[in-house]
């Protein structure tokens, strides 16, 4: 189910946020009622964490992740790594990188599987994403801009896309990330699909000026309407287990 | 993937993602164009569809270039801007500008931003000729309280209005013209970018005037044009007040002045202002040196309709002699 909300005015939400299989950041400062509609969604299915990165609330523009890993910045400070490493389950490996290119969540795309990256990334930057997040890394661009991880929102089972993207470019995408991907806006017409909106495989937050017709493309790309929290956390726990042996 | 060589994406490589769109614009001309060591700056006021602007002459102003070491650009930066009725496209940059109206107060201003982009009799929004950046620079317009008095983001307004109005003289006053005299007030909403250079002020204010006038005889129905018939206009803004509230008297030595105000206009209202009373804010200023003495409020402002001719005429002689 998608849910519509506000930080601040804002309808930002992926530019204050960030959402995985596996836990949720979101910043500080903002009001209880922004925390509260997270917690109501996510409660006793995975951790919802307040933190701010590098001092700053903008944490769904900085950082990348997954439900295997998360990769901060050079500017977050030891407190707020140690922050991280504390409330995030143990199964997820908290990195901080040295890259220059610090937007990290303006920079890389990514699901549980696969990961898009800006093209002048470093090249053990790409190693480090291989690494931490367990994806395939593809240099790509989305509708000519570079920056992939504004202009592109996806989970493992759909992802929307800057609205002026190709067909041609959306059916290589959609081979290379495995997914059905459609190309649209969020709140309102805007573009910048992925500070609109954060998603992960059963739950999906939009800026509250979505419309209604961009809300149900949302529900049916990412496939929100059947699918149930429980179902594929406890997925996960299996192929947890299954390490193991 | 390989990169499609447009000139927008050429535009794009050559800077870093700019939050400004002012920003944007003067680095696309520098790009676009060659730098030029001519020292005219030059703004031009095209005729804009149904505004029924007469063509300003472009004024030719010789400025001396300046030279900044951390500019890659000398001179001075070439930008036409042009005035457009607001339409629904624009809602974006105008909400972008109207963010921090009401402060941080949550308040539904997708619906604000709605009224004012759905009025295109009256209302200017300010752009430049290119059609490539849809930045919007400036947002004027007036909204009578009374036609809007049921959409609820007038509703908050006015709630919040009388929830900051600390002064209790002017409370009275306040709750008449929210109240009974709505319909007789036009809420003036403005806002522009920082650096919006001010020779635009006087034909973008000239200009809302003239339409408000103009819709008095022009609308289609008796109660429209009855309804910019304003009796008094109410302006919601903001300056930096003195920390020292006592006033010295006589010769001061300090060279402070007790109200430094963002907008310039901002002050020739004030001075016509029948009243208007100031409120402290919950969003943090910036703390730089030359404001360390001033914190600053918001500032609710009344003036009477009869005083806009007076208004026009300073807000030229300002203009012109700064």
């Amino acid at each position: 189910m998608a849910t519509r909300l506000q930080f601040e005015n804002s309808c930002d939400i992926g530019v204050f946020s960030k959402l995985t299989n596996a836990y949720c950041l979101v910043a500080i400062g903002g009001s209880e009622n922004f925390y509260s509609t997270f917690e109501s969604e996510l409660v006793d299915v995975i951790p919802v964490v307040k933190t701010s990165i590098g001092g700053t609330r903008i944490i769904g523009r900085l950082c990348a992740g997954n439900k295997k890993g998360l990769l901060l910045p050079h500017t977050t400070t030891d407190q707020e790594l140690q922050h991280l490493r504390n409330s995030l389950p143990d199964q997820v490996v908290v990195q901080r990188i040295e890259e220059r290119l610090s937007a990290l969540g303006n920079c890389i795309a990514c699901n549980d599987h696969v990961a898009l990256t800006h093209t002048d990334l470093d090249r053990e930057t790409e190693e480090m994403i291989a690494d931490v997040l367990g994806v395939e890394v593809f240099r790509q661009t989305i509708a000519g801009n570079i920056l992939v991880g504004s202009y592109c929102a996806f989970s493992n089972r759909g992802g929307l896309v800057h609205p002026h993207t190709s067909i041609e470019d959306l059916d290589e995408l959609s081979t290379l990330l495995q997914v059905p991907l459609v190309a649209g806006t969020v709140n309102r017409g805007s573009e910048v699909v992925a500070a609109g909106l954060t998603v992960n495989d059963w739950t999906a937050f939009c800026g509250s000026d979505t419309t209604a017709t961009e809300l149900s493309v949302i529900e049916s790309v990412f496939k929100l309407r059947e699918a149930q929290a429980s179902a594929i956390v406890d997925e996960m726990r299996k192929s947890l287990i299954d390490t193991y042996v | 993937m390989p990169r499609k060589p447009t000139r927008r994406r050429q535009l794009l490589k050559a800077q870093p993602f700019t939050f400004s769109s002012f920003a944007r614009v003067a680095s696309a001309y520098k790009v676009k164009r060659q730098i030029r060591h001519s020292k005219v700056y030059r703004k031009s006021f095209p005729n804009s569809s149904g505004n029924g602007f007469i063509d300003h002459a472009p004024p030719d102003k010789s400025e001396q270039s300046e030279s900044s070491d951390e500019e890659e650009f000398e001179g001075v930066v070439q930008a036409d801007f042009a005035f457009f009725d607001p339409k629904p496209d624009d809602f974006h940059g105008v909400k972008v500008l109207l963010q921090t109206y009401l402060d941080d107060k949550q308040w539904d201003l997708s619906g604000f931003v709605d009224l004012i982009l759905g009025q295109t009799t009256v209302g200017t929004v300010v752009k430049t000729e290119d059609d490539e950046d849809d930045g919007l620079y400036s947002v004027v317009s007036t909204l009578n309280l009374g036609r809007y008095k049921d959409h609820k983001c007038i509703m908050e307004l006015k709630e919040c209005l009388l929830k900051v109005c600390q002064e209790k003289d002017v409370l009275d006053n306040l709750r008449s013209l929210l109240g009974e005299q709505a319909q007789n007030v036009g809420l003036l909403v403005s806002q522009r970018v920082v650096n919006l250079p001010p020779q635009l002020l006087p034909p973008l204010y000239d200009a809302l005037f003239d339409e408000v006038s103009w819709a008095t005889e022009d609308e289609p129905t008796e109660e429209l044009r009855n309804s910019f018939c304003f009796k008094f206009y109410l302006l919601v803004s903001r300056i930096y007040k003195h920390k020292n509230a006592v006033q010295k008297k006589g010769p001061s030595s300090s060279s402070d002045e007790a109200i430094i105000y963002i907008k310039t206009e901002d002050e020739i209202f004030h001075q016509l202002s029948s009243w208007s009373f100031s409120f402290p804010l919950r969003t943090q200023q910036l703390a730089t040196r030359e404001l360390r003495n001033y914190r600053l409020m918001g500032l609710v402002m009344v003036v009477e309709a009869d005083k806009v001719s007076m208004f026009r005429q300073q807000l030229q002689s300002l203009i012109n002699e700064s």
